[in-house]
């Protein structure tokens, strides 16, 4: 290890907005001047919003300079914005609550609503089991019929109800495949152009996984599973191919044969976000706890829009990640409030954990001749005294700027955001100049390690539980020991209570494949799905989309609008 | 051959500073007085003068079942009288302060019996039975693991110790449940949970940024010993994590 220059530090023009007329480096400053929570405008948006709350219903509501502290507001402090990370955007704290953000609420909705069912064995069967033809024609004339029944559309029954299509305007189906010629026969309005949306060298790679079989992208309406469950994606969209089946091929709806059908196109090709978790989590498939951080790198587009900047791709999944991971699953799935966002946006905010982690790829390229530029090139093969170098000038420059710029440490006030930070910049890269998730998830460990006993302090209790015998399992396979970071998960079994890290873990899977200029990490049907352009939200610039719902400029599905009151 | 504990690893002053905190036989230098009424004042627990409240009846009064363990493990005071189980709390400021969350820890599983911590970045607590921890808070906050001004005893509210310090040295506190008064003394005016007392409770002047850097156990390149510049401790570390790495908690070298 040796210590290398960055000239420019990417998080200063952050801790210059934020702390606007100090000299970021000071040691010093004042305290308990700033007018308590009334110097935050989003703040006082809310008191102000209160007051007619109130009124209407006649109940006490926020009233957090009475009941903060016993009458003491938080604000003794400076209350900071934050920039989203690689965005520009400043936004205020409470904005990056999910509940205050609709695109973060989209993001997960937009997972949460979305099973892919593969069409080969349909196709078998009805040609073998039902002697009807399928044609490329057969195929858009289904599609049609799809399009009309998934959102909530009758298409065999008379006299029934149906979704009103101003609710449900994001609900649709498209398809995919690997065989060019049978992709040039379906209508572009129902096709995902593997061709178009992927780098060449990708969509190469992609084709060749998907072969000559063809699968059906399918995203239910957003107020469907919102008002369900996870679980209910897989039933709705089910429910409605088997109708659009039998309508389109012109089907009996009781003979035996359809049953094989049934089978066949609803259930035995479906591919899940997220795997059933067991009892004690108590959720069905498609909910946050299930989904491999494998797959979940494979949801996040980063790469494909950005080929040649794996830390770039990573650090969007982190953002991502930490997101739903942090601030959905285990902050109110699992738990509830408003603490865990804290966790979370620290590492997707003001630039420190991307200063951090281009710190590493620059040593990388001065030490070893790593250029991650160059997807694919020249990777350091993953041994152990290479994580450990690695992983020890990571840490150790990070903690120096922690220290050389104390208004990051108070920007990072708590210590499992920086722990969290530090060992996700340790563990891309590892894992983007190795190719090798095990061997990121090792370089985490050997941060928190550092980190532990140089500062004598790391996260909280939880927190340090898993860090500190994290390095026993990082290159494990055993059952319920250790697992290939690709096929760990939320639910994995000593990652399963902790903020902090499960969307840097995943980040590091990610980044393991796009260091290797791969096109995918696990899934390349996942892949491909969300690459498309018609979903609500963007999965290639998941932090603009999330600093886009923090100054309320994105537009979400959900409407409601149209069958309630008007207020004004 | 009687095992013989080593520490902690590491050539810098810090290190040696840890090693002191932690070694019963090192003599913590005192540095200031408090009495005993005042330790209970900002502990919160019970007012001054009050009968320490029990949890059970002595241990004596009870009819306790034969149990190797009793005869090898001998009460504490607070035990043997059937005291509730009450704690202690500090924050210690990340510039200088002289004590840290886990090196707390560690110093207080080699000096106190009976003691439960908990470690977190930003505040370390520990308890124990009441009586005991008496003494045991008495000793925290008299000798040179305490500083009046970067360190905090604090049961709730604990944010402070990343931030930068205030203008007159002091550590954030959002309940400025201690203040400098312009004798240069600090002075609690609340308990640790932040419940105003009746009286102010003197804990001393601020220690100087010179004795802090001399004095602390957490490494900083700002103000204090780089974590670079320990060598011997970085190698440690990474060693520790290559064995666990290659053989899970039953480290061996190969």
């Amino acid at each position: 290890m040796a210590k290398i220059e960055r000239a420019q530090k990417l998080f200063l023009k952050s801790l210059k907005e934020k702390f606007q007329g100090q000299d970021v480096q000071s040691e010093k400053t004042q305290f308990y001047n700033f007018n308590g929570v009334r110097q935050s405008p989003r703040k006082r948006e809310f008191m102000e919003a209160t007051k007619a709350i109130e009124a209407k219903r006649g109940i006490s509501m926020y009233d957090p300079e009475r009941c903060h502290l016993g009458g003491i507001p938080m604000g003794q402090r400076q209350l900071m914005t934050y920039e989203v990370s690689g965005t520009g955007t400043f936004v205020e704290g409470d904005d990056l609550h999910f509940v205050n953000n609709s695109a973060m609420q989209q993001f997960w909705d937009d997972i949460r609503r979305t099973v892919i069912v593969g069409m080969d064995m349909a196709h078998a069967t009805l040609q073998k089991r039902l002697g009807k033809e399928v044609t490329p024609e057969t195929i858009n004339e289904y599609l049609h019929t799809l399009n009309h029944a998934m959102p909530g559309a009758a298409v065999v029954q008379e006299h029934m109800v149906e979704t009103h299509p101003g609710l449900v305007d994001d609900c649709y189906v498209k398809v995919f495949t690997g065989d060019d010629e049978l992709a040039d026969d379906i209508e572009p309005q129902f096709l995902l152009d593997i061709e178009k949306l992927f780098p060449a060298d990708q969509a190469e790679e992609l084709k060749a996984e998907v072969g000559n079989s063809m699968y059906q992208a399918i995203h239910i309406p957003t107020i469907v599973s919102r008002t369900c469950d996870g679980g209910t994606t897989s039933r709705w969209s089910a429910m409605q191919i088997g109708m659009s089946f039998i309508a389109a091929y012109r089907m009996c709806a009781g003979e035996a044969a359809v049953a094989d059908l049934s089978f066949a196109a609803k259930h035995a090709g479906v591919v899940q976000m997220g795997t059933i978790l067991p009892a004690r989590r108590a959720r069905g498939p498609n909910e946050p706890g299930g989904i491999k951080f494998g797959l979940f790198s494979d949801i996040i587009q980063a790469n494909r829009k950005y080929p040649n900047d794996p830390a770039k791709a990573a650090l969007e999944v982190v953002g991502a990640g930490t997101m739903l991971f942090d601030q959905i699953w285990l902050g109110s799935y699992m738990s509830g409030g408003v603490g865990f966002t804290q966790y979370a946006t620290a590492a997707y905010t003001d630039n420190i954990l991307d200063e951090f982690t281009y710190y590493g790829m620059d040593y990388l390229k001065d030490k070893y001749g790593f250029d991650y530029t160059q997807p694919g090139q020249n990777m350091l093969k993953p041994t152990q005294d290479v994580v450990n170098d690695l992983a020890t000038e990571v840490s150790l420059n990070a903690m120096e700027q922690y220290e050389q710029f104390p208004t990051m440490m108070e920007d990072h006030f708590g210590g499992s955001q920086r722990a969290g930070v530090m060992a996700a910049a340790c563990g891309l890269t590892c894992s983007i100049s190795t190719g090798n998730s095990n061997a990121g998830l090792n370089g985490w460990y050997l941060s928190m390690l550092l980190h532990k006993d140089a500062w004598s302090r790391l996260g909280f209790f939880g927190y340090d539980l898993q860090d500190q015998c994290g390095s026993a399992n990082s290159l494990s396979m055993e059952p319920d020991r250790g697992l290939m970071g690709e096929l760990r998960g939320p639910n994995y079994p000593n990652y399963a209570m902790n903020v902090g890290h499960q969307g840097e873990y995943a980040a590091i899977v990610g980044g393991a494949h796009y260091g290797r200029g791969d096109a995918y990490c696990y899934a390349p049907l996942v892949k491909i799905t969300f690459a498309d352009p018609s979903l609500k939200f963007n999965f290639a610039e998941p932090r603009k989309e999330f600093a886009k719902g923090a100054i309320r400029e994105f537009e979400p599905a959900g409407e409601r609008s149209l069958i309630i009151s008007a207020k004004n | 051959m009687a095992y013989k504990p080593q520490y902690g690893p590491g050539t810098s002053i810090v290190a040696q500073n840890r090693r002191n905190q932690m070694n019963p036989g090192h003599e913590l230098e005192k540095l200031r007085s408090v009495t005993d009424e005042d330790v209970v004042l900002i502990l919160g627990h019970r007012a001054p003068g009050a009968a320490y409240p029990t949890a059970h009846p002595p241990l004596a009064e009870q009819q306790e079942p034969e149990d190797p363990m009793r005869k090898i493990v001998k009460p504490t005071d607070g035990a043997k009288a059937g005291d509730r189980v009450r704690y202690v709390q500090f924050a210690d400021s990340m510039f200088n302060a002289p004590s840290q969350p886990y090196q707390r820890t560690y110093a207080e599983m080699y000096r106190f019996r009976a003691i439960d911590s908990g470690t977190l970045s930003g505040r370390q607590i520990v308890e124990c039975r009441e009586r005991d921890l008496d003494q045991y808070a008495k000793f925290l906050i008299e000798t040179e693991m305490f500083d009046p001004a970067t360190v905090g005893i604090r049961g709730a509210t604990v944010h402070g110790h990343s931030l930068r310090l205030a203008e007159d040295g002091m550590m954030f506190d959002a309940l400025q449940r201690c203040v400098l008064g312009d004798d240069g003394v600090v002075k609690y005016v609340k308990d640790q949970v932040g419940v105003p007392l009746d009286r102010p409770v003197d804990v001393g002047k601020p220690m100087n940024e010179k004795w802090l850097k001399e004095h602390t156990t957490m490494f900083h390149s700002l103000v204090g010993t780089a974590f670079r510049e320990d060598e011997e401790y970085i190698e440690y570390i990474q060693r520790i994590h290559t064995l666990r790495t290659k053989y899970g908690f039953m480290p061996k070298e190969e």
